[in-house]
């Protein structure tokens, strides 16, 4: 319980979508060892921003990912969002976006988007009206009745998308969404997903393998070293918006891409 | 699906060679006629038996023993079979013994279940519930293992409860699996019934076949080997309807 002399708090309250990791460790305890996943891990978030995770593998991107949607708990440190930790998954604060064939296959389209508010009881109507425009949002205005088996690879993950975005939480948390795509398919999806974060405003926090694509994507970078994971590097991408195809080729594209990749090649 | 009429024509074509050859081979004398009768004999005698009471008679009590056992062996083999795929420690120590007692023949228990349960309804009833569980066990197993994780963790991301969980994902994950595994039981199911009934009884359409076989009325015995037959592919397809309905599930 909160005391009543406490009204007035002693920070301003944060912004909705911000994001503070002050401290993070993680310890998986086997029979023989104890493994450290992360190591004193801090980073703030600002509102609004986009944020890509990358590391090689086992580097603990996709464990912090999860803990900041409440799915696990850290071993010490603190996380908030939105000034308050996050003990349990709040779908009014976060919304996830996994891999591929997180849809329910037994589900439509626009029932798989509405799957989060028919878990709280959102009347019929309200909940189809919501669904429909998340759907429109992602571009799959239409493609409601369809079943995911039914749908593109790409059409899935739009589908994730909206999904993660129905209940409008602040934060999207995305754990690697378009690695089981191909090449052309997730180059399209990056631009969509720019173009609907740019429509939205929210916070995003990507986790992904592909340096090309967390540049191409990012606001910042958040390199991380594997076990014991650590951040070793937090780049700013200046590149100007909306990216285009061709600053790929571009030289800052290029020495940013660059820096990333020494960062990895040391850690693996 | 392309050809699925020739498909079917091609089936009901098979079916009326197969009668066809029957009634030749009974009616030519190529076969002795004493041993097999003639395909339309045999319908004739079947007409005629489904027209006598003691006979209708025999059909309900050997459906009330299966359906007795049916409803007996598949809750309580999807109880016990949703523990052992839920609780690890309980998987570990049951699941080797329970593939082992899967590979026994359960026949050669009816010598003690008639010692037991004496030749009435609870030994038919018994026998079939035996001879069902094993088989809703360990696919009841399955169809929890068939629940996927990623599913389960976008319901808990979302804030599901236990019991949403239970109803929004793993029964519709289980469903196809479920239904399938009804279906192959309801086979062992009938068999087991059929068995016990044929082995040692006074009653039951089984006990039936039996004494006619005994007795050389081959007639009867075909005609009652056509009504089992007929009872038993009724159920199947009907199971089956049902999962070609939501086979866009599996894939």
């Amino acid at each position: 319980m909160q005391p009543l002399a406490n009204v007035t708090p002693l920070k301003p309250p944060a912004r909705a979508g911000a994001i503070e990791v002050n401290n993070v460790g993680q310890v998986f305890k086997t029979r023989s060892q104890d493994v450290v996943a992360l190591e004193d891990v801090s980073l703030e978030i600002k509102p609004g921003r986009f944020v890509v995770l990358v590391g090689p593998s086992g580097c603990g991107k996709s464990t912090l990912l999860m803990m900041m949607a409440g799915l696990r708990q850290q071993t010490s440190g603190t996380i908030t969002i939105n000034g308050a930790p996050i003990p349990q998954p709040d779908p009014d604060r976060v919304g996830v976006v996994f891999q591929e064939a997180s849809l329910f296959p037994w589900l439509t389209a626009e029932d798989n988007v509405e799957f989060p508010l028919a878990l709280r009881g959102v009347p019929k109507a309200e909940r189809r009206a919501k669904a429909q425009d998340a759907l429109k949002l992602v571009g799959l205005d239409g493609f409601g009745k369809r079943h995911p088996h039914e749908l593109s690879g790409g059409m899935k993950q739009r589908v994730s998308i909206a999904r993660g975005l129905v209940q409008d939480p602040p934060v999207l948390l995305m754990d690697e969404p378009f690695a089981a795509l191909d090449e052309q398919t997730r180059m399209t999806m990056g631009d969509e997903l720019l173009r609907i974060w740019a429509a939205t405003g929210k916070t995003v926090v990507f986790v992904t393998h592909s340096l090309t694509e967390a540049v191409y994507l990012a606001d910042e970078v958040i390199v991380m070293s594997a076990r014991p994971g650590r951040i070793v590097d937090h780049l700013q991408v200046q590149l100007p918006r909306p990216r285009t195809y061709e600053m790929l080729s571009g030289d800052a594209f290029g020495s940013l891409r660059d820096r990333i990749w020494r960062h990895i090649r040391k850690s693996a | 699906m392309p050809g699925t009429i020739a498909v079917n024509l091609a089936r009901i074509a098979i079916i009326i060679a197969v009668l066809a050859l029957w009634e030749v081979l009974s009616r030519t004398g190529i076969v002795n006629l004493r041993l097999l009768p003639s395909a339309s004999d045999t319908f004739a005698t079947l007409g005629d038996l489904l027209q006598r009471a003691a006979v209708r008679k025999d059909l309900m009590v050997t459906a009330t023993e299966v359906l007795a056992a049916f409803a007996l062996a598949v809750p309580f083999g999807a109880v016990i079979g949703f523990l052992v795929a839920e609780n690890r420690y309980f998987a570990d120590v049951a699941k080797p013994l329970l593939f082992f007692a899967f590979s026994i023949p359960k026949s050669i228990f009816l010598p003690m279940f008639i010692l037991v349960f004496g030749v009435g309804f609870a030994q038919k009833v018994g026998f079939g519930f035996f001879s069902t569980i094993f088989i809703v066990i360990m696919s009841t197993t399955t169809a929890v293992e068939s629940v996927k994780t990623e599913h389960l963790t976008v319901a808990r991301s979302y804030g599901a409860t236990r019991l949403q969980t239970a109803f929004r994902v793993y029964l519709p994950s289980m469903l196809p699996v479920l239904l399938e595994a009804l279906r192959i039981s309801m086979i062992f199911n009938l068999t087991g019934v059929i068995l016990a009934e044929m082995y040692a009884s006074r009653d039951g359409i089984g006990h039936q076949i039996a004494t006619w076989g005994e007795n050389f009325q081959m007639k009867q015995l075909l005609a009652g080997v056509v009504m089992v037959a007929a009872i038993a592919m009724t159920f199947n397809e009907l199971v089956r309807w049902v999962e070609t309905r939501c086979s866009h599930w599996r894939t």
